[in-house]
């Protein structure tokens, strides 16, 4: 079969040459742009027609309102909600804080893997030899982003649009425009601080985790300015706080674009600033080509784990206990607001009933299941990694069997996940006894024991995956997560969807401490775990390694 | 009659399947103890593949392989304590020295000679304080080799194991590999630079398309392809039509130069009535006999 590499008749080779980065990056993120843009949609359009099933009557509508409106803890988690006896009001809130978050974090994984990961892998080099330098590779890497960005704007514009011209929704055109744009914000904003990252960091791993932190800090930031009464200055501190302050269909704040606007400009310029001032395969942050060797647990296998681990567990366990501590401490403030209000039946559905600051941390603590179920995502993930990339085969072909080399990955990652969800408790214990809301430590560290168990059983869906299918390992263990998190969002604030709900696996867990833990079913979710683990075990050893 | 441990390598109708396409079919190998044996073959012709399931890192789709007796599939563990690995692509861990990495890789495979694996790291002239991140190509396939020679192993199995280095370095690479086969050490050598498997190698295995196509010492395999022969007579050029195995003769004056297929002396016999004045015959090198063996068989693979 003939293969053409020839250009297409009429274009300009020396254009497309110089362009070429451009290019790459805007068709790399076609696929993924057409996605969150649908899915951004998507969410749009189920939040406005689900209300009018909701929420038939005036009264009730009216009710929520009340309810939701001044409600600090719906604020903490899910940011402000405003005109909820409107369709518009609760498209806004239903969809904002959601897309918000994964729109920041596609943008960060996405803009480093495109950029630090292929630097990482060497196919940068390539790209810089052609008609280009380092610093316009980057500013054609960002105006690819730009590019894959307002393909999700058009795409969530066009959904927000159609849906918006139903009688029982009514947006307009104009206020279609806004909200996707408000909706893509996050990603735009978080593509270029990981663009920026990239630049700063030696390694993928390392320009994510920065961004991570940002987006962290962010989110932090915000949820205190929102939770505490007194400190709303500080929402606007912080980047998704801007985002927030667009206030699309409510009472929109074109004003919150300026720091988005000039945020964004400033980090893309930086980024690129420092692209011209470091060595393709370099970083602008110090690190040592050389070192005095670490002998002492490298001393095989699991040694290896460990060292290969350090920093992401370093980072998840600061993070989850950063995160605990931060929403303990509002967690009386926000607590004391649902009491009799029908935040009580949305905390119900998600198993936490009752009010004031147990409830409020019984919810709370399924957010923390999910953030330790994607740390286990993310770090059994690198076991995959090491055998797609090879290193593996350095392991297996000594001394060292499957299983043990299986095994070692299977016990670092849970010890790891285990780590993350006592800091969970223990931090979380420390910021509610530091506004206290007599929470005790052992109710807290009980619930952090409590969000072990499903951690275990996406671990154990991981290994079952990578006996069988290890291409798919990483995309079933996110399909849970994603799923199960989709069911918590919709299954909390629709009553019918109690089904949804039932499939989410956090909540087959205990809310603890707003209940009791269940120890049984925490049992039966490990256990379930630990059989997945044991079948992709003996299904591991009858496979080929497969590389990448 | 040789036991199966006097064999370092010996596979019987290995063969490895992806799906129609055969990627190693009916492989029958034998590698004595003690010998250094080239594996040669263009891209794609299974080298790698019988590396990794000699390494039981994939599994025979029918077959059987074994290491000084021991079965590569049921007991890899075992199998892999007498043998040290360079693979084909240096993939190691970025964030590890080149130190630590040697380090690691001598616990995994369980003994190091550390007295040789200092002399090797002074003989590849390595800076293992340098993280693997910050190493060259040529670099990381050093930390590899030393690696795998520092385990004084019974087998080593290299893939392109000089991919990266330069002609010094290589050049290292073949005193290594020299001292290897005194220790009495077996070597298989997967290679695409003939000139390093004609000055290491006792025999060569050429593989192609998943087949394995010759085997034998190189003296006998040079037995297969034609001799170059470049002869002045001092008298008249004689007819030359009636002498059998001939080809690409070229006749110059006095001067011919032309390929022999078979015996030479009937070429020698009708030279001599014209006396001869000067006369070179040349074995073929590796090089030659490779092209030689692949040009045949694309042709006749071309037939097909």
């Amino acid at each position: 079969m003939a293969v053409s590499l020839a250009p297409a008749a009429g274009t300009k080779p020396a254009f497309r040459a110089r362009t070429v980065v451009a290019r790459r990056t805007a068709r790399r993120s076609l696929r993924a742009a057409v996605l969150w843009g649908y899915v951004f949609g998507i969410t749009v359009a189920s939040s406005a027609f689900s209300y009018n099933t909701i929420y038939k009557t005036a009264a009730e509508r009216r009710r929520l309102d009340l309810v939701f409106g001044a409600n600090r803890a719906v604020a903490a988690l899910f940011g402000p909600a405003a005109h909820l006896d409107t369709v518009p009001g609760f498209t806004a809130y239903k969809s904002s804080m959601a897309v918000m978050i994964i729109g920041a974090v596609w943008g960060l994984l996405h803009s480093t893997r495109l950029l630090r990961g292929e630097e990482d892998a060497g196919r940068w080099d390539l790209l810089v030899s052609g008609e280009t330098t380092l610093r316009q590779a980057v500013i054609q890497a960002l105006s690819g982003f730009a590019a894959a960005a307002a393909l999700v704007w058009l795409i969530t514009f066009a959904i927000t649009a159609a849906v918006g011209r139903a009688s029982s929704v009514r947006i307009g055109v104009q206020a279609s425009l806004y909200l996707a744009l408000a909706l893509v914000s996050s990603s735009v904003i978080f593509l270029a601080v990981g663009t920026l990252t990239s630049q700063l960091a030696a390694s993928r791993r390392r320009a994510s985790s920065y961004a991570g932190v940002v987006l962290g800090l962010s989110y932090g930031l915000r949820m205190v300015g929102d939770a505490v009464p007194g400190l709303h200055w500080m929402v606007w501190t912080s980047p998704l706080g801007w985002v927030e302050e667009l206030r699309p269909l409510t009472d929109p704040q074109p004003l919150a674009l300026v720091p988005i606007v000039a945020f964004t400009f400033a980090v893309a310029l930086a980024a690129v600033y420092f692209a011209g001032r470091r060595d393709v395969g370099g970083s602008i942050l110090p690190e040592r080509s050389s070192r005095e060797a670490r002998l002492r647990t490298l001393t095989g296998p699991l040694g290896l784990t460990f060292r290969l681990m350090r920093s992401s567990m370093t980072s998840w366990v600061v993070a989850v206990a950063i995160g605990g501590l931060l929403v303990g401490i509002t967690a009386q403030a926000a607590g004391s607001t649902v009491v009799g209000s029908s935040v009580e039946q949305v905390f119900t559905r998600l198993g936490a009933p009752g009010f004031g600051a147990k409830a409020f941390l019984g919810v709370i603590f399924v957010i923390l299941a999910m953030t330790v179920g994607f740390q286990a995502a993310t770090q059994f993930g690198m076991m995959r990694a090491e055998e797609a990339g090879g290193r593996a085969d350095h392991l297996l072909v000594g001394a060292v069997s499957r299983s043990r080399w299986f095994l070692g990955w299977l016990v670092a990652v849970a010890l790891s996940l285990l780590a993350s969800s006592l800091a969970a408790g223990l931090f979380t214990w420390i910021g509610a006894s530091l506004q206290g809301s007599g929470v005790g430590v052992g109710s807290c560290l009980a619930a952090g024991v409590n969000i072990f168990p499903p951690a275990l059983f996406i671990l154990g869906a991981g290994a079952l995956t990578i006996g069988f299918l290890p291409r798919l390992t990483g995309a079933v263990m996110y399909a849970i997560l994603g799923w199960s998190t989709l069911a918590e969002l919709v299954g909390g604030f629709v009553a019918e969807s109690h089904w949804a709900l039932d499939t989410s696996l956090f909540h087959q867990m205990s809310a603890a401490p707003a209940v009791a833990p269940n120890w049984q079913t925490s049992a039966v979710l490990a256990g379930l775990g630990v059989l997945m683990a044991i079948v992709g075990h003996q299904a591991l050893l009858r496979r080929d390694l497969e590389q990448e | 009659m040789a036991r199966a441990a006097d064999f370092a390598i010996r596979t019987q109708a290995l063969t490895k399947r992806y799906g129609d396409v055969g990627a190693l079919v009916d492989l029958d190998l034998e590698v004595a103890a003690g010998e250094v044996i080239g594996y040669l073959g263009p891209n794609g012709a299974g080298k790698t593949t019988t590396i990794r399931l000699l390494l039981g890192l994939i599994r025979p789709s029918s077959g059987r392989a074994e290491i000084f007796g021991v079965d590569c599939h049921r007991r890899p563990v075992e199998a892999h304590q007498r043998v040290a690995v360079v693979p084909g692509e240096a993939n190691l861990w970025p964030e590890l020295t080149g130190a630590e990495t040697l380090h690691l890789l001598g616990q995994v495979h369980g003994k190091v000679d550390d007295a040789y694996r200092d002399e090797l790291i002074g003989r590849f002239e390595l800076d293992p304080s340098k993280k693997v991140r910050a190493y060259s190509r040529g670099n990381r396939q050093k930390v590899l080799l030393i690696g795998a020679l520092m385990s004084r192993a019974d087998l080593l199995l290299l893939d392109e194991p000089t991919s990266g280095l330069d002609p010094l370095m290589e050049q290292a690479f073949r005193v290594s590999v020299g001292e290897a086969r005194e220790r009495g050490q077996t070597v298989f050598l997967s290679s695409h630079v003939l000139s390093e498997v004609e000055a290491l190698c006792d025999r060569v295995a050429i593989l192609r398309q998943g087949r394995l196509v010759e085997s034998g010492s190189l003296s006998e395999m040079r037995h297969l392809s034609a001799v170059t022969v470049e002869a002045t007579v001092a008298g008249e050029m004689p007819e030359l039509g009636g002498v059998s195995g001939l080809s690409s003769v070229a006749v110059e004056g006095k001067a011919l130069r032309c390929q022999v297929h078979g015996p030479i002396e009937p070429l020698l016999t009708v030279l001599m009535q014209s006396g001869v004045a000067s006369l070179l015959i040349r074995e073929p090198s590796l090089e030659e006999l490779f092209l030689a063996l692949y040009g045949r068989n694309s042709d006749h693979a071309g037939e097909h």
